[in-house]
């Protein structure tokens, strides 16, 4: 199975499965490998990235909501540099396409970034993400600016209430994929500060929102005929939540939230929309097929292969 | 990092205000050190969303022991998803003879996982309970413990002795201002000693976390020398190390 999720071209990006995960959800590759089978999700999007490095917020960063959650990070990261410098090698070694997330800052850092991108051959594309309040004027800018530097695919994040009218305008500028769309932001009170937090939201009640967007945006664009791909984000919990991205047009899927609460999820979901469940082999142990059945099958067998291929003692 | 699932084999009430726990667990979770932590989730739906924190008081051939609220409604037989181990175990010198644990406006519960490896190891252990802390009943923990209480926001019987008498303090304080409570603690230990050394007062932190697994940068914490993440590299930090507010 191979899916192409960027325009069609000399540099579009083709994944296994429909599946991946968002940005700021996942780090850098680097954790969840004792429990997520790389190789069953199509695509790693890094932690969000910026030119220069980023402190973190201060003050309360999480708020646990009713069904989700707040988090307001501050996207604290080290630049693009350092973090190029110490994911490089496993990038390289890791065996799905790595998709590094650009905070959309301003254009010239965005070109710099691009820049320093380019000659990467351990990232296969890049995803804009765009601020929630920016102007249509602005994020054209933004995007002029990355594609001047960059020949891989640049997938951009729309915010979620201004993806209706942002889509057109970045689609036009030539960007190789939508991604709709990004975490909304709201308000709520930290229950042990008693302070009122910004941030983003994440919990399956976005997924409805989100999904109405999606299936608006594909719309839209398919009677104005701009040909571009759409990948659906927000909310998605479970594989028949991701079902309903592909549906409502959606060329593939981010996970978000999910990873944090149940880790198994996103590999559950990248399988069964990948189609392993279907193509299963008649032998195969559950624990192989299915990641939440636990690994004591698997254990087991390689115990007894490992004590058969011990030679007997001597005496 | 493991996802696995553990019965809660008995509950013990040791106070008005807490709870034992003692749970059943995969064989990997009982090599869980002191500053180590778990992630439990004990129904599967999406309320509460996050995983709670779990510190673990004791551990035995198969067993651990967590210390919770004692409103919180739990029943033997029920069981619970953990995911673990979290943080790195905490780093004592070599030549440890006393250790100050410190609780100021919160349980010392993080800290209690030391008090038999301490005392095992030959090592004296004090524990200083400031601000709200000095309500936490103590009747449970082991007698050898010297238990001192708290006169005011930061003051406590003895202190310039006690202070220079630990080779090592380890300190939790109320997570809803951790930055200004360790900050506040930093200039008290500044007045009582001349100088506070590296390695000496260490800052156990309790963020609120999201994966508990290094993947959402929610627990972020400022170092002199860079950043670093609470759920995997921490929980204890050096103060002097740490850009307090």
């Amino acid at each position: 199975m191979s899916i192409e999720i960027t325009r069609a071209g000399k540099m579009s990006l083709e994944i296994h499965t429909p599946v991946m995960p968002a940005a700021g959800t996942f780090g850098f590759g680097d954790v969840y490998r004792d429990v997520v089978n790389i190789e069953k999700i199509g695509a790693i999007v890094t932690a969000p990235v910026t030119y220069d490095q980023r402190s973190p917020a201060s003050g309360p960063r999480v708020v646990p909501l009713d069904a989700g959650i707040l988090v307001h990070t501050g996207l604290p990261n080290p630049g693009l540099n350092k973090v190029l410098k110490r994911y490089r090698n496993l990038w390289l070694m890791l065996p799905v396409p790595i998709i590094v997330h650009l905070v959309g800052t301003t254009p010239d850092q965005v070109r710099k970034s691009l820049a320093r991108l380019e000659g990467e051959d351990s990232v296969n594309a890049v995803e804009l993400g765009l601020n929630d309040d920016i102007s249509v004027r602005d994020a054209e800018d933004l995007v002029n600016a990355a594609l001047e530097k960059t020949e891989k695919p640049l997938l951009v994040r729309l915010p979620l209430y201004g993806a209706d009218h942002l889509a057109e305008a970045v689609a036009d500028c030539g960007a190789s994929a939508l991604v709709v769309a990004a975490p909304p932001r709201g308000t709520a009170r930290d229950p042990i500060s008693g302070r009122l937090v910004s941030g983003r939201i994440y919990g399956p009640l976005i997924k409805p929102i989100s999904l109405r967007m999606v299936g608006q945006l594909v719309r839209r664009l398919e009677s104005k005929r701009i040909d571009i791909p759409v990948i659906g984000a927000g909310g998605i919990h479970s594989a028949q939540d991701a079902r309903d991205y592909l549906e409502a047009g959606a060329r593939a899927v981010q996970v978000d939230s999910v990873t944090w609460v149940q880790p198994k999820m996103l590999e559950i979901i990248a399988r069964d929309l990948g189609g392993w469940t279907v193509t299963r082999e008649a032998g195969a142990l559950p624990d192989e097929w299915y990641p939440g059945m636990g690994d004591t099958e698997r254990e087991r067998l390689r115990a007894q292969q490992r004590q058969d291929a011990t030679p007997p003692s001597g005496d | 990092m493991k996802e696995t699932e553990a019965i809660i084999e008995r509950v013990r009430r040791i106070n008005d205000a807490y709870q034992h726990l003692e749970i059943s667990v995969d064989s990997t979770l009982t090599r869980i050190k002191p500053g180590q932590s778990l992630m439990a989730r004990l129904h599967q739906t999406w309320d509460p969303y996050l995983y709670a924190h779990w510190w673990p008081v004791g551990v035995s051939e198969n067993r651990i022991i967590v210390e919770r609220p004692a409103g919180e409604r739990f029943d033997p037989g029920q069981i619970v998803t953990l995911i673990g181990l979290v943080g790195q175990p905490l780093l004592f010198r070599r030549t440890l003879r006393n250790v100050m644990l410190l609780a100021y406006d919160t349980a010392p519960t993080p800290l209690l996982m030391t008090v038999p490896w301490l005392l095992g190891n030959n090592i004296s252990v004090t524990l200083v309970l400031l601000g709200t802390a000095v309500q936490y009943a103590t009747g449970h923990l082991p007698p050898q413990v010297e238990i001192v209480h708290g006169e005011g926001e930061m003051d406590w019987p003895n202190q310039v002795m006690t202070v220079g008498w630990a080779d090592q303090v380890f300190a939790v304080v109320g997570r809803d201002d951790e930055s200004g409570r360790f900050s506040r603690l930093m200039e008290r230990f500044r007045e009582l000693r001349n100088d506070v050394p590296s390695n000496y007062l260490f800052g156990v932190f309790q963020p609120v976390l999201p994966c508990a697994a290094g993947a959402c940068h929610a627990c972020v914490l400022p170092l002199r020398t860079g950043s670093a993440l609470v759920c995997t590299e921490g929980p204890a930090y050096d103060l002097t190390q740490v850009m307090l507010r």
